[in-house]
């Protein structure tokens, strides 16, 4: 290296151990080849539905915040939140996804999720 | 025979001295009006070992560095024919124009900070539990408890976010009265609180080097990864869209960077 660097940490193996987390949490691309197509696929779909229930579920818990809802309907949106949730995990381990599997990068945008 | 290019530069003249670049190929500028793309060529034998070659393209980027300003291009990019160099160049000029006269006499540091998340979220929950809240939701139903927790989870969720924002903040002020510009990622992993891309004059690096150095020793549980210059691989920015090709899309090169070659300079150093 030409430049006068300064490369300093008292903490090397930690930040070697997080970036090759960053390096490797996302797959830079929908891998979608005659062999795994349908997971492909499923990956793509399951990150926009999960996309959509952490929305819904992050309104909701506004809304409670808020104090603008009642014990019946806390109810009810506990009961739908509780059987998307159990749906999702049921369709992760059909697809064989994890968590951290269902997100997509956006470029300069960052991750979706 | 390939093309594997390097970087723009804001000269259309040739090269002061001669320059070897990936797989020992001479490296050369292809001139488009007042500015130039770096290239060398890029055999078929090479092509198969470029994986390797990150630590060969820095090198051609910081020499370059020193005689002109430069807009370091995606490490691996590789044109088939020399037209197709000259429609980017041609298709990017008005973006290259803008970016050389920003990125003048400019460098680039990066700022990485871990924190103790497994402890700060903990002393989170130990507040939660500790407070009264407003909010009360019984357990009288698996739908009410599914809920319950969710809600703690959202409100413990949210205080680590927003003390995730002051800490951030804490470090920034350090830098910021002396960035041009500055980049954040935040939480890249509940660890990794801050990856920051700041762009300095190159006569204000010394100044910048300090605020570390006060930083460093400020009390604090944070850990950090100071490094730099770099050429400016984060602060490239491009009105047009780019087609197939991100050429500049340069972020990972950091990390590469110091993974491939850093952290090897830092153990000498410190």
């Amino acid at each position: 290296m030409t430049m006068n660097r300064t490369i300093e940490t008292d903490s090397q193996g930690a930040f070697i151990e997080e970036i090759e987390k960053v390096q490797d949490a996302l797959p830079k691309r929908i891998d979608a080849n005659p062999k795994n197509v349908e997971k492909g696929l499923a990956k793509l779909v399951l990150t926009l539905v999960e996309l959509i229930r952490k929305l819904l579920e992050k309104q909701a818990m506004r809304r409670i915040e808020g104090g603008s809802l009642s014990e019946e309907e806390i109810e009810q949106m506990g009961e739908t939140l509780l059987k998307l949730e159990n749906k999702m995990q049921e369709l992760k381990e059909i697809f064989g996804l994890k968590d951290e599997e269902l997100n997509l990068n956006l470029g300069p945008l960052g991750d979706l999720m | 025979m390939k093309i594997y290019a390097y970087g723009i530069i804001n000269s259309n003249s040739g090269m002061d001295e001669p320059l070897s670049g990936l797989g020992e190929a001479s490296v050369y500028n292809i001139p488009y009006r007042d500015i130039a793309v770096i290239v060398s060529e890029l055999s078929d034998e090479a092509k198969g070992k470029t994986d390797t070659y990150i630590l060969e393209h820095e090198r051609i980027v910081e020499r370059l560095m020193e005689g002109f300003t430069v807009l370091p291009m995606r490490f691996l990019t590789v044109f088939n024919t020399k037209k197709d160099l000259i429609s980017m160049a041609e298709l990017y000029y008005e973006d290259f124009k803008d970016n050389l006269a920003r990125l003048h006499n400019k460098v680039e540091f990066g700022m990485k900070v871990i924190w103790p998340a497994d402890t700060i979220k903990q002393r989170i929950v130990d507040v939660y539990h500790k407070t009264k809240h407003n909010v009360s939701i019984s357990t009288e139903s698996p739908a009410k408890t599914f809920v319950k927790e969710k809600f703690q989870e959202h409100i413990i969720e949210k205080e680590f976010q927003e003390e995730a924002d002051r800490c951030i903040q804490v470090v920034d002020d350090y830098f910021n009265r002396i960035a041009c510009e500055k980049k954040f990622k935040r939480l890249q992993t509940e660890s990794l609180l801050l990856n920051a891309s700041y762009l300095i004059d190159k006569d204000r690096q010394n100044e910048f080097k300090q605020a570390f150095e006060q930083l460093k020793n400020a009390p604090s549980d944070l850990k950090f990864l100071f490094s730099g210059p770099w050429p400016c691989y984060n602060f490239i920015n491009l009105t047009k869209k780019p087609s197939s090709v991100d050429y500049f899309n340069t972020e990972d090169m950091l990390n590469r960077l110091l993974v491939q070659q850093g952290f090897a300079q830092e153990r000498n150093s410190v």
